[in-house]
């Protein structure tokens, strides 16, 4: 049996992202780690969870059906597997979840490491709101514009916003499923799901068929979180999975960012509670986010500021006599000189200099303000 | 015989009533009396009566004094229709005992007529004949006797025999039960277009399949149109606003039989004829006037004759005002009326004209004079200064605004919302099922009630018969404790979450609806389900 075979069979024995065996492929190897679940298997234990499982084993059978189907097996000895998700096995386990995926279904065209290699994974609560997937999509596109890719989850409401954003900027996005690359979940998403694996990838750490479950969407969390290079959530409530996606992506030291809502947005108060606690930067564009991601010094973002107007690039002096002119009745150099505290030969002066400047007129007697609109 | 009596109608706004046209002819000094509180064009009906009846070879008692009663006395008459009855009262209470009566007097009971002379005796078509014919069919008449060209309009009132005719001679002839003699047609006259535009067809080519992204402006629009809710669209020029608007007369399910009589009585009061072949208008109306409108133009009234605005002519349909704070201010402080009681009160000196005006308010504006300001927008490139804006604002609150029940802000569609494949924009035509099926569990719901929309029921009864669920109502409360929402916003957050209740077939506003109504009133996010809409998915 060969390492890739046996990475086949695991992935039907053993749960995804189950920490305890993946971090004992990573130790072992998968064929070690197969033989020993073999030889142990009337052990009581753990290992007979998984011993359950495998008397219809057929990994090259298995390997025979997907390829026909256009799902292909990709294991880390693969040129076409990331690097980054090898930093998993640094990261602490969330319980018992955790490590190296021990492969990954694919679907699609692109090669998994060049799809990936510049990726920020956008994700959010199913319960947005209008305002959350009109952002998503909106920094979605900006960002595959910019050549990144969009991870996310395919998930109802902001997930499903972020892919469609990419989509619609003709960029690449990449899925990463809780379920068999081939099924469809949720039901309503075969479009989009279609569209997808049309032009980026479907990814699942899952063999075909397999249907999702609730700890199967924590582990497929941390592949979305492992496989960008960064963490964008928009719109989570206090108990949100895409939470545990920002979680693992702040295990693996990589930037996570909240964009935010209002603050009394229900949707919202998960992202606001990362941004509070320090956990994660605010992101209001995608430029802020290329910042946080981009290798260093990339792509900078320079402070926003209000562009400065004529007024400010006036002297201190000039502003404060510039204060003491009148706005509707036009006052002589004296009143102006006692407003502003500035003596009468220095107000004309300067008078002179902000009439050029369009700051104020003359009607001979005195002086007033040009009002702003009316020149 | 000296004494005849005829049977007219004379309206005040929209409302008929039966008037007495008494023709006393006596010796005395030879004249022409005409009393009980005639109008000039009435005064000016002696005239044409007179050469109508020589003209057509009848007598008219010269040598005799001619006193025309029109009664009740007290109510102000106008209109020039009263021509026929007056001029066959006179032949009747004129005719020579000696010889046989031009018109038997019993001829006359129970039959309405309807129409104006001119001088060789011919009947002219004059405006608000079907509501005439309504109110002489509601007064009990028989038969109703009309210009032929508007014979079809008068038809459209059910039990009611209607005669369309030419002349006074063919009246006569018919009246008296003898063959009709031949006439030459009239000539429709009357204020309906004289050419037809590719305009008047352009707003039924039109779909929402057409209208890419704008979810949330969608989803507001079809549950305006499902509850009939007063609508204000905001956003910068170009976003799509009209667009959106003109695509909702396409939404509104069609007109019961009832219903499109009072709105084909609304346009006969003002002035359009209805084609003969055209049966009635069972597609709701939709009226877009420009923002240089006078009031008389929308709200009624005008020289002469009181008739009815583009308010009153898009009832049980739209009112369309684009560009909305350009309306003159008088205008929009008098649609208070219409979007609280569903009709308009035109006073003028001493009449008083009542036409009815319910109909769904759609308002669009753009959010600075300049047209460029968006909130939700920080890139927007608007020019205008904070003060104009300000000022510009404070015209869109008052007391409109605050009757409008959905407030939504339209973006502009981004390049990526057009591209994206996975967009499946609704036709119209799956929308307007959706918004059926709503008024449809809306009617069975107000059976036995004077309501039919979600928009016409008053708080109180809405609270007391038909409350939300706990925890919706929990929602709507919490708004209104913050201070986010008035008790009036709130009674309007519970209509229109039986609205989308209604869309959704639930049977009562849960917090998942309420939720929605509250972010449609207050104009901020909803809430992202109203994107995926259940048609849509595959």
């Amino acid at each position: 049996m060969s390492d890739r075979t046996a990475r086949v069979a695991l992935t039907r024995l053993a749960e995804p992202g189950y920490a305890r065996v993946t971090s004992l492929v990573t130790e072992l190897g998968a064929e070690a780690v197969l033989r020993l679940l073999e030889e142990q298997r009337r052990v009581q234990g753990v290992y007979s969870d998984a011993a359950a499982r495998m008397f219809d084993l057929d990994p090259d059978r298995e390997l025979r059906d997907a390829a026909a189907r256009g799902i292909r097996f990709v294991t880390p000895s693969d040129d076409e597997w990331p690097p980054a998700l090898d930093a998993l096995a640094l990261a602490d386990p969330n319980g018992d979840v955790g490590g190296v995926p021990i492969g990954l279904w694919v679907r699609g065209e692109l090669r998994l490491d060049e799809a990936t290699a510049r990726a920020v994974a956008i994700v959010g609560s199913r319960t947005s709101t209008t305002y959350g997937v009109g952002v998503a999509s909106g920094m979605a596109a900006e960002l595959v514009q910019a050549g990144y890719c969009v991870v996310s989850g395919a998930a109802i409401g902001i997930d499903a916003a972020a892919h469609r954003g990419a989509l619609g900027a003709r960029g690449t996005t990449v899925a990463v499923l809780a379920c068999g690359v081939d099924r469809v979940y949720p039901a309503q998403h075969r479009d989009l799901l279609k569209y997808v694996v049309e032009t980026g990838l479907i990814v699942s750490e899952l063999p075909p068929g397999c249907s999702p479950t609730r700890p199967r969407f924590l582990a497929r969390n941390r592949v979305i979180a492992a496989l960008a290079q960064g963490t964008v959530v928009v719109e989570a409530a206090i108990r949100s999975g895409a939470l545990s996606t920002s979680t693992w992506a702040g295990r693996l030291s990589r930037p996570v960012m909240g964009v935010p809502g209002a603050v009394t947005s229900a949707p919202s108060e998960g992202v606001h509670e990362l941004l509070r606690s320090g956990e994660g930067t605010l992101v209001t564009r995608a430029s802020d986010v290329l910042e946080l991601v981009a290798p260093a010094g990339e792509a900078m973002v320079s402070p926003r500021r209000a562009t400065p107007t004529a007024r400010d690039r006036l002297t201190s002096r000039d502003k404060q006599i510039l204060d003491a002119v009148p706005v509707v009745d036009a006052a002589p150099v004296p009143s102006i000189a006692r407003t502003s505290g500035i003596s009468a030969v220095e107000v004309t002066d300067a008078l002179r200099r902000l009439q050029r400047g369009g700051f104020v007129e003359s009607n001979g007697v005195g002086w007033r303000v040009v009002r702003a609109g009316s020149a | 015989m000296s004494v005849a009596t005829a049977r007219t109608i004379t309206l005040e706004g929209a409302t008929g009533h039966l008037v007495d046209v008494q023709v006393d002819v006596a010796p005395g000094v030879v004249k022409t009396a005409l009393v009980g509180r005639p109008d000039a064009s009435i005064t000016e009906a002696r005239d044409r009566c007179r050469a109508a009846i020589l003209n057509s070879r009848f007598d008219w008692p010269t040598t005799r004094r001619v006193t025309v009663l029109l009664s009740p006395a007290d109510l102000p008459k106008r209109g020039s229709h009263f021509d026929l009855a007056i001029a066959v009262a006179v032949l009747v209470a004129g005719a020579d005992p000696r010889k046989p009566p031009v018109v038997p007097a019993d001829a006359l009971e129970g039959v309405v007529l309807i129409g104006e002379l001119t001088l060789d005796g011919r009947l002219r078509s004059v405006p608000g004949v079907l509501p005439m014919a309504m109110a002489a069919a509601a007064r009990g008449a028989r038969a109703v006797v009309v210009p032929e060209p508007q014979a079809a309009e008068a038809m459209l009132v059910p039990g009611l025999t209607v005669l369309g005719l030419r002349s006074l001679a063919q009246v006569v002839a018919c009246l008296s039960g003898n063959e009709i003699p031949d006439a030459p047609p009239v000539a429709l006259t009357g204020s309906g277009p004289v050419l037809t535009w590719r305009g008047e067809q352009r707003l039924a080519d039109l779909d929402l399949a057409d209208v890419h992204g704008m979810g949330d402006p969608r989803f507001a629009l079809e549950v305006a149109a499902a509850g009939a809710h007063h609508l204000l669209l905001s956003g910068p020029k170009g976003a799509g606003k009209t667009t959106l608007a003109e695509r909702l007369p396409g939404l509104l399910p069609d007109l019961t039989v009832e219903e499109a009589l009072e709105l084909a009585a609304i346009g006969s009061l003002a002035g359009s004829v209805l084609a003969p072949d055209a049966g009635l208008p069972f597609r709701p109306p939709f009226r877009a006037p420009h923002h240089s409108a006078t009031r008389a133009s929308v709200l009624g009234g005008g020289t002469g004759r009181v008739r009815p605005g583009e308010v009153s002519r898009a009832h049980r349909g739209a009112l369309f005002l684009d560009e909305f704070p350009f309306f003159g201010a008088d205008i929009i402080e008098a649609l208070r009326q219409p979007l609280e009681s569903g009709e308009i009160t035109i006073a003028r000196g001493e009449e008083v004209a009542t036409f009815p005006a319910h109909t769904m308010v759609v308002l669009a504006c753009n959010p600075c004079p300049c047209g460029d300001y968006h909130p939700a927008d920080r890139d927007h490139r608007c020019t205008c200064t904070e003060v104009r804006r300000r000022d510009y604002r404070r015209k869109l609150s008052g007391p409109i605004v605050d009757r409008i029940d959905i407030v939504r802000n339209v973006e502009p569609v981004r390049p990526y919302e057009l591209l994206d494949p996975t967009a499946r924009p609704e036709p119209t035509a799956v929308v307007r099922a959706r918004v059926a099926r709503a008024r449809d569990r809306q009617a069975v719901r107000y059976e036995g009630t004077p309501w039919r929309v979600n928009a016409d029921v008053p708080g109180p009864v809405l609270r007391e018969r038909w409350p939300l669920t706990d925890e919706g109502q929990r929602l709507v409360d919490a708004r209104v404790l913050d201070g986010a929402l008035t008790r009036r916003g709130g009674t309007r957050v519970h209509r229109l979450a039986w609205t989308v209740a209604d869309l959704g077939g639930v049977d009562r506003p849960t917090a998942r609806e309420t939720e929605a109504a509250l972010g449609l009133r207050t104009g901020e996010p909803l809430p992202a389900w109203v994107l995926d809409r259940p048609e849509l998915a595959s």
